[in-house]
């Protein structure tokens, strides 16, 4: 259903060899689509290795490009003529540049900084910036959105949140809406490396070119973390294997590059994203063997799982994966069946034949930069992890900062949006703007957030929220 | 399903059958059915998701609160398609029974609106294969029309079908000779 404009040819080379590439692609999207899944070995035994995020924020994917070691080449658009290489024997040094690395500096000033331009950080940038204050949208990713743009299924939720629209549409509008906007800059390939406590400010640095680094020194009122989220692997012989990759990271290939990842792919999570995916894949024409997930019942919306139901794609409860097997990648995988107590149920081992293997067994927080702030962080395994302690108004224990979507629990897109309009208002304020009527205006957003909370599939986010939520903010 | 593997009719693991939505109200009275065109909902859990309320023209899919299930009023229901077009849970078929009778002049067919977003979309008068909620084969219809949504995205493929069947059928694929 997807019309993908891939832009202009090009050539990349990899480890001496011509690859075809498009512009749009980035260096991983362009290796995975010429057929290359291995992209490097680990250090001690040698093992082959795949990317797993597809999104910059595991090390699956680093090689040395042009001569610059440990590129994430999942978010490093390609260049004519780039050369990419595997990296070798990186396990005891790091690797040196064989060139000169060009670092420029400049200090900047804001009312908001926000970290993040996914479904969070836009709609805080639209919210503070109508409010009139000076926002900066950072992304370490090359293309603003976050996971939006891979979301090519139409939104649930209410008109407040976009619902019906479809997530990548979503994404087009919001950055449309903010590039009208004098008072907004978004930057993309931007990453926060540290924060300067005393004064309250952020580093960063962004990547203007590959070798060509501006070091940021970011003065800001308030800001907002919406960093969003990592998938989690799962533990079982043969994780490492190429093919194995998150959920998310197969959606990344498929939605936004158009490329299929695998043939026939076993997914492993039967919530919302392995069902969503699953969906995403059959319309790709890929055909998905199994979705299989451990638990007693599926933890996704019943009209997400009906719908890959039938099409005929198998949803098996109590199952898991033993292993996954092949020679350098994924060639087939063996399932079992479990009792009630997650006990194997002897005899009951499948072998599949599949050529990849998808995790969809949830998210982690990445809340690194509020460890770097020293927020208070606690441990709800309701909400994902660690996450940060968080007034009703989304401050965290750092006065002026400020967290919002996935990185604050793992949710929705529609939550964290809605988080977005509650964070990014209350980052205005702090910073001195805004009156009554945002007040209202954000009061209104909590109400939505406690409404739509409020449905039974979201119990266990309720329970996790009271153990993270401080007194005071706005109620 | 693959050789070792037994498939698992349940609603854990997403089936729905036409049973749990008689418990849920979601399919109208033989009179209602019998009488006009309807939309059946396969959509029974408390979600934060409004789309088909906001879309419907008449007030006829209820829905207090974001989280409440759908219900339909049948007398207020025109059976205009919106909420099948809009639904972004692909959820609802819209069943018309008299279609048969009063369009085609053959009371043992039915048409029945069926939400579909994978290409190529099938074509007027092809011949498709007609699945049931857990792609159980039911027989063979065929596409008598196509509506495409610009304001929702979901394409309706219109088919025509048996009519015993007309509330089974929830998914279809065009058969193409080999």
């Amino acid at each position: 259903m997807l019309k993908f404009d891939r832009g202009r040819p090009i050539v990349i080379n990899f480890n001496g060899k011509p690859v075809k590439a498009f512009e749009t692609e980035t260096v991983a999207a362009a290796l995975y689509a010429s057929g290359v899944i291995k992209f490097g070995y680990s250090a001690e035994r040698h093992r082959p290795r795949g990317p797993f995020c597809m999104i910059g924020k595991c090390s699956q994917c680093l090689m040395r490009v042009n001569g610059y070691p440990h590129v994430r080449t999942c978010i490093t658009p390609v260049e004519d003529g780039m050369v990419v290489e595997y990296e070798e024997g990186h396990d005891a040094e790091l690797p040196l540049p064989t060139k000169e690395m060009l670092v420029k500096r400049e200090d900047l000033e804001y009312d908001a900084a926000i970290i993040g331009a996914g479904p969070a950080g836009l709609s805080a940038a639209l919210e503070a910036s109508g409010m009139g204050a000076r926002v900066l949208v950072m992304d370490q990713s090359p293309v603003p959105g976050g996971q939006l743009v891979k979301q090519t299924h139409k939104f649930f939720g209410t008109k407040e949140t976009f619902a019906g629209m479809r997530g990548f549409e979503i994404a087009k509008m919001l950055t449309d809406k903010l590039r009208d906007r004098e008072n907004v800059d978004v930057m993309p390939s931007t990453q926060v490396i540290g924060y300067f406590r005393r004064e309250g400010s952020l580093a960063a640095f962004r990547t203007d070119g590959l070798g060509k680094y501006t070091l940021l020194r970011i003065r800001a009122k308030s800001i907002i973390v919406a960093t969003g989220a990592m998938e989690r692997s799962l533990v079982f012989p043969g994780n490492d294997l190429p093919g194995v990759m998150g959920a998310g990271a197969a959606q990344t290939l498929m939605n936004v590059f158009g490329i299929r990842p695998a043939d026939e792919p076993l997914i492993i999570g039967a919530g919302n994203v392995g069902v969503i995916v699953a969906y995403q894949a059959v319309q790709a024409g890929i055909k998905v063997k199994a979705v299989i997930d451990i638990a007693k019942k599926s933890a996704a919306y019943l009209v997400h799982s009906s719908k890959i139901r039938r099409m005929g794609i198998p949803i098996l409860m109590r199952h898991t994966i033993r292993e996954a097997y092949g020679k350098g990648r994924v060639e087939g995988a063996t399932i079992y069946k479990v009792d009630d107590n997650f006990h194997p149920i002897k005899g009951s081992e499948v072998d599949i034949e599949v050529d990849g293997v998808w995790l969809a067994v949830g998210l982690t927080p990445s809340i690194e930069v509020l460890e770097l702030m020293e927020a208070g962080i606690k441990f709800v395994p309701e909400l994902g992890g660690y996450v940060p302690l968080r007034h009703r108004n989304l401050e965290t224990t750092v006065p002026g900062v400020f967290v919002a979507g996935d990185a604050s629990c793992i949710e929705e897109a529609s939550t964290a949006m809605m988080e977005g309009r509650v964070a990014g208002i209350a980052a205005a304020m702090k910073a001195g703007l805004g009156g009554d009527e945002h007040v209202k205006r954000m009061k209104e957003a909590i109400k939505w957030l406690d409404e739509f909370r409020s449905s039974p599939h979201y119990r266990r986010i309720r329970e996790g929220l009271f153990k993270v939520t401080l007194e005071g903010g706005a109620s | 399903m693959m050789p070792g593997l037994e498939e698992q009719r349940t609603l854990e693991s997403g089936y729905v059958t036409l049973d749990d939505l008689r418990r849920h109200g979601n399919i109208p009275p033989d009179e209602v059915l019998e009488s006009r065109a309807v939309p059946i909902f396969d959509c029974i859990e408390e979600i934060p998701c409004t789309p088909c309320r906001d879309a419907c023209p008449t007030g006829a899919v209820i829905m207090p609160t974001m989280n409440d299930k759908p219900r339909v009023n049948w007398e207020a229901c025109t059976g205009c398609t919106l909420c099948a077009q809009a639904c972004p849970g692909l959820a609802i078929t819209i069943v018309n029974i008299p279609f048969g009778k009063k369009v085609l002049k053959d009371p043992a067919k039915a048409l029945v609106s069926v939400p579909y977003e994978i290409l190529p979309i099938p074509k007027k008068g092809e011949r498709v294969a007609l699945y049931d909620r857990g792609h159980r084969y039911l027989g063979e219809g065929e596409v008598f029309s196509v509506i495409r949504s610009h304001k929702y995205g979901t394409v309706l493929i219109n088919v025509i079908v048996p009519k015993e069947i007309a509330l089974e059928v929830k998914f279809v694929e065009v058969i193409r000779d080999e």
